[in-house]
């Protein structure tokens, strides 16, 4: 039996992660107008179209690229040296404390809550074409998966192989791989939710909803 | 020479980036390289050091912004795309030849890339100067009736023509190398194939334009490999392959250079007449569009021994080196193919004629892969451990696996091909190639285990069965 009060604890003692931002291309950077322990914003807005605080700019074949904070947080770290100078992919720009929303310790917690269906081998998935449909048009909790469906399409190194599901049967509550994305073998690729579960489900997400204070 | 001011950024990866890297540095011409995350093991990086090329780790190789950000940090004059990627994009070759810092594409201009990478393109060209191509439609279909109707008349050709199990190719037209094509057994199961083929065209090459095709049974697979300077007027060919030793999905595992050997088999058609048949038509071809690199005309070749064109790959193949290892300059063996692809992607002119190329025995390339035969030839991902053969003077192995090369193991990427080596071989006929073919083979050392305790699997027993049916039909 999940014990919610338990692990919301262990979650407020270390109400954070550390995400480290790093420049996603090759460029000239410039950096914005930020030091250490500056609050920066995330993505806003209902369809988050308000882009995050500018950390830095990336410059490429003349393109200015912005990169943003992803998340709300406090900066850490701004590595002010490479001011000006031309970086490779995968450089450390910055590190923001990012304090977690309650959706986020909501995510945290339906990831003990719900069967997860984890990834055979790294690669990347896409649904079946009919459940893709399905999951475009009316959200993954309106798509029922039993033991043995053919769900996933697993694409790796120029081949494709179908992916049957395994486990109990039940809704998609959540997907956690994204279009075009590897995904490391074990890592979960939804989480299904049974007819059993769902009182569980939804006592969580109240409990979380009325307990979880944000931070800013 | 021209060549020394010059360096060349090679836009690839593993072996071929090795390859280029090394011509690059026999030519006196600068190199960089780029690499991601995943591949900072690879041999490529290693060698790249090795002959103090610069290095730039970069997000991906298929992005063109960060090749052109690379390109201009580096001071490149010149790029080189290998093979995959950007080889065969004619916007990419366009972009760096007329960018405000232009450089050089090392492959064919962008015009030609585009008129002859495009298969239907192709096949209306070489139709419009009389070579043969296979039956089918000449453009890419987007709707499902249509494509269904062509499937038929496809089916009621065949029969017309006494086939007695007709055959349909579905296609995706922006594919290539074996992706995105499926076989249609039974006519009334075409919709179900044709949606499967355009999803998975749509998903890999965004196009879900599809090609219907005659499937021509039991056919060999030959090239042609053609090379041209940047005059476009005087192509010349270094002979013929035979790579119609493949796994499923159409990929090649064997390449044999010639691609047939009449001097010891017997075959029921002019086997000699169809060779310079088919080098003709290619040089035709060539000469037509002002071909001005190095590529390779693909054509299947029926038990009959009639020939169609299927395609033309606007690059350097994998397989190059294999005709080079037959190849003789003036009487001289040791043709560097991608040697003379950089000499002549960078203005030199071709130098001989026809008459300066001449051939001497057999010559076997061997795709050395981490793959489970048994199950459909499906990838094999873990740690390599060791990788060893012994070395003979008939024999050249290429390869990014840095095992190979010092020892230290090797954890294969599952983001590329886990192809691990190409082995090219070379005897004085085709008995002595085979054998020695064999030999080779028998002397690899390859192993490993993945995280879950399991034996490396790779195509080597495959390769070793299949060296006693090669260029035969």
């Amino acid at each position: 039996m999940l014990d919610i009060s338990t692990l919301l604890e262990e979650i407020k003692a270390s109400p954070y992660e550390e995400i480290v931002i790093r420049a996603p291309h090759t460029g000239i950077v410039t950096f914005s107008d930020l030091k250490p322990g500056d609050r920066v914003q995330g993505k806003t807005g209902r369809w988050k179209e308000i882009p995050g605080t500018r950390i830095a700019t990336l410059t490429r074949e003349r393109n200015p690229k912005p990169v943003e904070a992803p998340l709300k947080g406090e900066l850490r770290e701004i590595s002010s040296e490479f001011e000006g100078q031309f970086v490779e992919a995968g450089t450390q720009l910055a590190v923001l404390r990012h304090f977690l929303s309650r959706d986020e310790v909501i995510d945290i917690l339906l990831r003990h809550a719900l069967h997860l269906f984890p990834a055979p081998e790294r690669a990347k998935y896409y649904f079946v074409p009919q459940i893709d449909t399905k999951v475009k048009v009316s959200g993954c909790q309106s798509v029922t998966v039993q033991q043995g469906m053919e769900l996933l399409i697993m694409s790796r190194m120029k081949r494709e192989t179908p992916v049957y599901y395994t486990g109990p049967g039940g809704i998609i509550y959540a997907v956690y791989f994204k279009h075009n994305e590897n995904v490391d073998a074990g890592r979960p690729l939804i989480g299904v939710c049974s007819k059993e579960q769902l009182p569980v489900v939804e006592e969580l997400v109240l409990r979380v909803r009325t307990e979880w204070k944000e931070v800013f | 020479m021209e060549t020394q001011n010059h360096i060349v950024l090679i836009a690839n990866r593993g072996e071929i980036a090795v390859r280029i890297a090394r011509a690059c540095h026999a030519l006196g011409v600068g190199v960089a390289c780029v690499y991601t995350a995943e591949d900072a093991e690879s041999g490529h990086v290693r060698v790249a050091q090795e002959l103090g090329g610069s290095l730039y780790r970069v997000s991906s190789y298929h992005d063109a912004n960060e090749i052109m950000s690379v390109a201009d940090q580096a001071g490149a004059t010149a790029i080189h795309p290998g093979y995959g990627f950007f080889a065969e994009d004619f916007r990419f070759a366009r972009r760096v030849t007329t960018r405000d810092r232009k450089m050089i594409f090392i492959g064919p201009s962008w015009r030609v890339i585009r008129d002859l990478g495009d298969k239907i393109n192709t096949k209306r060209l070489a139709r419009s100067i009389g070579v043969p191509t296979v039956p089918g439609s000449d453009r890419p279909i987007y709707d499902e009736q249509e494509a269904e109707k062509v499937a038929r008349s496809l089916y009621d050709f065949q029969l017309q023509e006494g086939v007695s199990q007709p055959l349909v190719l579905v296609k995706a037209s922006a594919g290539g190398g074996g992706m995105g094509i499926e076989e249609v057994y039974d006519i009334d199961q075409f919709r179900s194939v044709y949606r499967r083929v355009r999803n998975y065209a749509l998903r890999q090459f965004k196009d879900e334009g599809v090609l219907i095709e005659q499937r021509i049974c039991g056919f060999n697979h030959l090239e042609v490999q053609i090379i041209c300077d940047r005059t476009g007027k005087n192509p010349v060919h270094f002979g013929t392959r035979n790579c119609s030793i493949q796994s499923v999905g159409l990929q090649k595992r064997i390449e044999v250079a010639p691609g047939f050997d009449p001097s010891s088999i017997d075959y029921d058609f002019d086997a000699e007449a169809l060779l310079k048949s088919i080098t003709e038509h290619s040089l035709a071809l060539a000469r037509e569009v002002g071909y001005d690199n190095v590529g390779t005309w693909e054509w299947i070749v029926t038990r009959e021994g009639r020939p169609f064109l299927m395609e033309v790959n606007t690059r350097i193949q994998v397989e190059n080196g294999v005709s080079a290892r037959i190849s003789r300059l003036r009487g001289e063996s040791g043709v560097d193919l991608i040697s003379e692809q950089i000499r002549v992607g960078l203005g030199e002119p071709l130098g001989y004629t026809q008459d300066d190329v001449s051939f001497e025995g057999v010559g076997i390339e061997y795709r050395i892969i981490a793959e489970d035969p048994s199950h459909r030839f499906t990838p094999w991902v873990g740690r390599i451990e060791r990788f060893s053969w012994k070395e003979e003077p008939w024999l050249s192995v290429y390869t990014h696996v840095p095992t190979a090369m010092t020892g230290e193991p090797y954890d294969i990427p599952t983001e590329f091909d886990p192809n691990l080596a190409l082995a090219i071989v070379w005897g004085k006929d085709l008995s002595q190639a085979t054998q020695r073919g064999k030999a080779f083979l028998d002397s690899l050392v390859l192993e490993g285990s993945n995280r879950d305790g399991e034996s490396l699997k790779s195509n080597v027993a495959f390769l070793r069965k299949n060296s006693d049916r090669l260029l035969r039909f």
